[in-house]
């Protein structure tokens, strides 16, 4: 024979299990009859068959029974509040469309971003980052890329002079320079940092950044470095990019290229920012002048080289569709929050 | 530069198509950047580079399309009809300085100054170029057409009549032709004649010695002036003429006594007079022989990636004046025109030309396009380590997970912002710019502080509630000490809704990115009390790295700003990057039991005491522990803080049971009130 508190325990989880049926105030009254009926309702029954129970477990039993009963009564009361509320079920009144409370997340800033996404694609070809100063002297920055002293491939590059003689490099070249001299080939390098001419509008700054590359070994043709620079910038814009090479000049490669990416705005059909022409002039290029071999110590007849150098800022400027220079170097913390790739 | 294409014209056939030329000539390294038409004319704007001042004159120009287009260049020596008398009677050259080479002196009598008939006006007003009279109308046509600057003396006003080029006098004054009256220094190379300067040797004629409506004879200057004097006077001078942006560039050198010749042809043709015989002309000087060099073509082939035709390669050659002479096995011999003279200056040691020069001229005229692109096959990926790079980056990465944005600022600065922070390891005095932009920029920084400090206020001006930034950048600490890597974080206030709740940034977070930074590099952040420039009193601090101070910390010293800003500056030396990454420590599989403690302790106690007196008691199964609260105010007594410390026990292979962790932890409780118990 079952003991009547196990019988009161198999009670409790019966009703809940009635009780969580209830879905309109019909089934509710029926619930509510069956377990507290004056007559006949369950709770009654069981506290009628008090006297029934042995005197020495009549304690335990009242308190069981007793529990029951407020149990029954707390649960059909809060059925009736949430029925009377709309017939839907108890839920927590949460409004999810707060705003989420967000961890502060920061920002690299653009040049940064352009930066290590241009390390990264030379980084898949196997080239290196190299270092150098900013503080440069006359001859890394100049004699030995070939610009002679008093030449006038020198007033393209106005330059910060420092007091004591030296100067503020004016491109990230002396470190090609630097890593020639230090090493031998084959040498794949890219070089880059902050840069300094003696400029200051709303095209230039004073201080902008530029990514060189250097790629010095025997065989290397010229077809490799369209092949390089093709590879890199449909990578970095994209692949329906379109590269073209046109001869120039430059004191440190012979020959000497600049080269036009399809413009980004228009992909080519001609707008205001690439004056119609569909083409945007991106950087400069060439094969290493066999004197800059000599004048690092490398045989300009066995080994040949490319190099090539952009400058991030524009790269940014262009990718961020960020209008001035000078912006870049505000560092407003509501622009650069955007930049998130 | 402009070009006229009518003007072009008259020495080669033009292709119908002005678009089609531009291309052309942009594939060949001339890159023209407009097309305008003007009339029945169009005007070509070609930015020519500075190694090539044989491009920056019609003719030459003219040669380039002939070769592009394969046609015939029409260039014929002038015909000159001359006098009985000769010019060596009417005039005397002496050239006392090896900076003028050559000089061609010719004179043309009885001319009559005037207007110019239409076509040269047409020419030069074409190309911008305002027409003055005849004389000067046609010194400046040659100049546009051969681009050998020319200069012609009204003969009677040049005293002997004679000529002398040499350095200025110091003191010498001359009026030049803008009427500006120049007081010459001795590193000017001026023409002079029996008396005084009379011209500024290839930059601007006198105007004293001026051709006027009056003039009967001139003299015809066509000289050749070494390029450096000419870049050094008129810079010297502040000045920049269409003759010293060619003589600076290198003109050519055996152009003189053609260009003389022409000016002379045209001068009778458009102004009358009769020629003089002859020229005075100095002996041609030595060192002006013809450059000479090998192209391999087989070489010129495996240097590009192509196969050039052979027979094409040497039709470049040829057209562009190189006198190609076949020297056996697929080589030819080449000489450089004088044209190319600067172009081609600097030889190998041995005297020959650079065969990369040489293979230019065919790779230009080929065109780059026809190159194959490839990718070079050089083997294992280059030794270089990219260790400085790798090491910005992680730094990079983790203030910007601790919510600070990076920064770039200029590396220079004002003096006084340089005094205004420590920066590290400064020697003596900044390093100064000797052409500064401005006096805000005039040294270069020792500290990144200033200028970030200078971003945040930007930021504050513009509203923001709470600044949090960033930057990595090289300092110059003095005379030729070696850069030094920095990195400075900045930041202050909240975000200004409640509902973000974030509290406002004090010396504690600041000191917690940094601490972070520090622990992405297996490093720990260790700092000691300091007296700092530009910090408040009593919240700055040394950052040590092995006994050593790297950098610094505490609140700037802003009493203006609109919440408190702290800052600091650590050299990125500090942030060393092991080659392996530190292995883990597996953690306990078994349930940890954690305990506090709540300390009351005098306020002059250091956290970092009580925190190395837990690690010495070095209690059995203590996994962690830290401070979780301080507090000080009511029921604590004036004096001292409560310190609240966390400690959680774990064992490696079993349950603990409470029992003994309450044994430990007693224990340990023990050891710390004794120490550092409040006594009153």
């Amino acid at each position: 024979m079952t003991s009547p508190l196990t019988e009161l325990a198999e009670l409790s989880r019966q009703f809940a299990k009635e009780a969580a049926e209830v879905a309109d105030s019909a089934a509710y009254e029926a619930l509510r009859v069956r377990w507290l009926g004056r007559k006949r309702g369950i709770v009654r029954q069981r506290l009628a068959a008090f006297k029934e129970v042995p005197p020495a477990d009549r304690r335990d039993y009242g308190q069981a029974v007793n529990k029951l009963k407020v149990e029954v009564e707390t649960a059909l009361a809060d059925l009736e509040t949430g029925l009377a509320a709309g017939e839907a079920p108890r839920a927590p009144t949460l409004d999810v469309t707060l705003p989420g409370r967000r961890p502060l997340v920061g920002a690299v800033h653009p040049v940064s971003r352009v930066a290590a996404d241009i390390v990264d694609i030379f980084t898949g070809l196997g080239y290196s980052v190299a270092e150098g100063p900013e503080i440069e002297n006359d001859y890394y920055n100049f004699q030995a890329l070939n610009f002679p002293p008093d030449h006038p491939a020198r007033d393209t590059q106005d330059t910060f002079f420092l007091r004591d003689g030296r100067l503020l490099r004016t491109h990230t070249s002396p470190v090609q320079i630097r890593t020639m001299k230090a090493r031998r080939p084959p040498i794949r390098i890219l070089c880059l940092g902050r840069t300094f001419r003696y400029d200051n509008d709303l095209r230039h700054s004073p201080m902008f950044h530029q990514v060189e590359g250097l790629a010095v070994a025997e065989g290397i043709t010229f077809g490799h470095l369209k092949g390089t620079l093709e590879a890199f910038l449909k990578r970095l814009f994209g692949p329906a990019t379109d590269v073209r090479l046109r001869p120039s000049y430059f004191p440190f490669t012979e020959p000497s290229a600049e080269v036009d990416i399809t413009c980004t705005f228009c992909r080519g059909d001609g707008c205001r920012v690439c004056s119609q022409t569909g083409w945007m002039e991106i950087l400069g290029a060439g094969m290493v002048d066999p004197r800059v071999l000599e004048e690092c110590g490398i045989d300009p007849d066995r080994y040949s080289g490319f190099a090539f150098g952009l400058g991030l800022d524009r790269v940014a400027m262009n990718r961020y569709g960020i209008p001035n220079i000078r912006v870049l170097f505000d560092n407003d913390e509501r622009l650069l929050r955007q930049v998130k790739r | 530069m402009q070009f006229s294409r009518n003007w072009l014209g008259r020495y080669v056939d033009l292709p119908d198509s002005a678009e089609e030329l531009a291309d052309r000539l942009t594939a060949a390294g001339l890159a023209v950047e407009g097309l305008e038409r003007r009339g029945g004319d169009v005007v070509l704007d070609v930015d020519v580079t500075t190694n090539r001042p044989d491009c920056m004159n019609h003719l030459g120009l003219a040669r380039e399309v002939a070769v592009l287009f394969d046609r015939e260049l029409r260039w014929a020596p002038p015909r000159l009809v001359e006098s009985g008398e000769r010019t060596r009677d009417l005039v005397a050259v002496e050239l006392a300085t090896p900076d003028c080479p050559e000089y061609v002196a010719r004179v043309v009598r009885g001319i009559e100054v005037g207007p110019s008939p239409g076509w040269l006006r047409e020419h030069l007003e074409a190309i911008g170029q305002r027409s003055i009279n005849n004389v000067v109308d046609v010194t400046n046509f040659v100049l546009w057409e051969t681009g050998q600057p020319i200069h012609a003396f009204d003969l009677d006003k040049l005293a002997g009549p004679r000529i002398e080029v040499r350095y200025a006098r110091a003191g010498e004054r001359l009026t030049t032709l803008d009427g500006e009256s120049r007081e010459l220094t001795p590193e000017v190379l001026v023409i002079a004649d029996a008396e005084r300067a009379v011209a500024l040797a290839g930059i601007m004629g006198g105007l004293d010695s001026e051709v006027t409506a009056a003039t009967r004879d001139v003299l015809i200057e066509s000289a050749h002036f070494d390029r450096t004097a000419v870049r050094l006077g008129a810079r010297r001078l502040g000045m920049h003429t269409d003759a010293s942006h060619r003589f600076e560039r290198g003109a050519d050198p055996g152009a003189c006594r053609a260009a003389a010749d022409r000016v002379a042809e045209l001068l009778s043709e458009v102004a009358g007079g009769t020629i003089a015989a002859g020229a005075v002309e100095s002996p041609h000087p030595e060192f002006f022989g013809a450059f000479e060099g090998t192209v391999d073509l087989s070489r010129l082939n495996a240097f590009a990636g192509v196969d050039y035709p052979p027979e094409r390669v040497e039709r470049f050659y040829r057209g562009l004046g190189f006198a190609p002479r076949p020297a056996g096995d697929g080589r030819l011999r080449l000489t450089v025109p004088s044209w190319r003279y600067y172009d081609f200056w600097q030889r190998r040691d041995d005297g020959e030309v650079w065969e990369a020069d040489l293979f230019e001229e065919a790779m230009r005229m080929f065109g780059f396009d026809m190159i194959p692109a490839a990718l070079p096959a050089i083997g294992p990926p280059d030794p270089g380590a990219s260790a400085e790079h790798r090491k910005r980056e992680r730094i990079r990465a983790a203030l910007a997970a601790c919510g600070c944005c990076e920064a770039i600022n200029f590396a220079f600065g004002h003096r006084d912002a340089d005094a205004a922070f420590p920066g590290l390891d400064r020697i003596g005095e900044p390093v100064e710019i000797a052409n500064p932009l401005s006096e805000q920029y005039e040294v270069m920084r020792r500290s990144l502080l200033p200028n970030l400090l200078e971003s945040a206020r930007f930021n504050q001006r513009r509203g923001a509630s709470a600044v949090r930034l960033f930057e990595i950048g090289r300092l110059f600490p003095g005379g030729e000490a070696d850069e030094i890597e920095a990195v400075a974080v900045l930041a202050g206030g909240s975000s200004p809704t409640a509902w973000d709740r974030q509290p406002p940034v004090d010396l504690f977070e600041l000191k917690g990115i940094l601490e972070s930074l520090f622990e992405r590099f297996d490093g720990v952040l260790e700092v000691r009390p300091a007296a700092l420039a530009g910090f408040v009193a009593g919240t700055g601090s040394e950052i040590l790295a092995g006994g050593r101070s790297v950098g610094y910390l505490g609140q700037v010293e802003e009493p203006d700003a609109p919440y408190p800003l702290f800052a600091a500056e650590v050299a990125t030396s500090a942030l060393a990057e092991a080659e392996h990454p530190e292995p883990v420590v597996a953690p306990s599989r078994f349930p940890s039991i954690a305990a506090d403690l709540t300390l009351t302790h005098a306020l002059e106690v250091p956290w970092a005491e009580i925190r190395v007196a837990i690690a010495e008691a070095a209690v059995e199964n203590l996994s962690a522990y830290g401070l979780r609260e301080r507090y000080s105010g009511a029921g604590v007594p004036e004096g001292a803080v409560n310190s609240t410390i966390y400690f959680l026990y774990n064992a490696p292979d079993r349950s603990l049971t409470q029992e003994e962790v309450n044994e430990w932890q007693a224990s340990l409780t023990g050891k710390l009130q004794r120490r550092f118990g409040w006594r009153g």
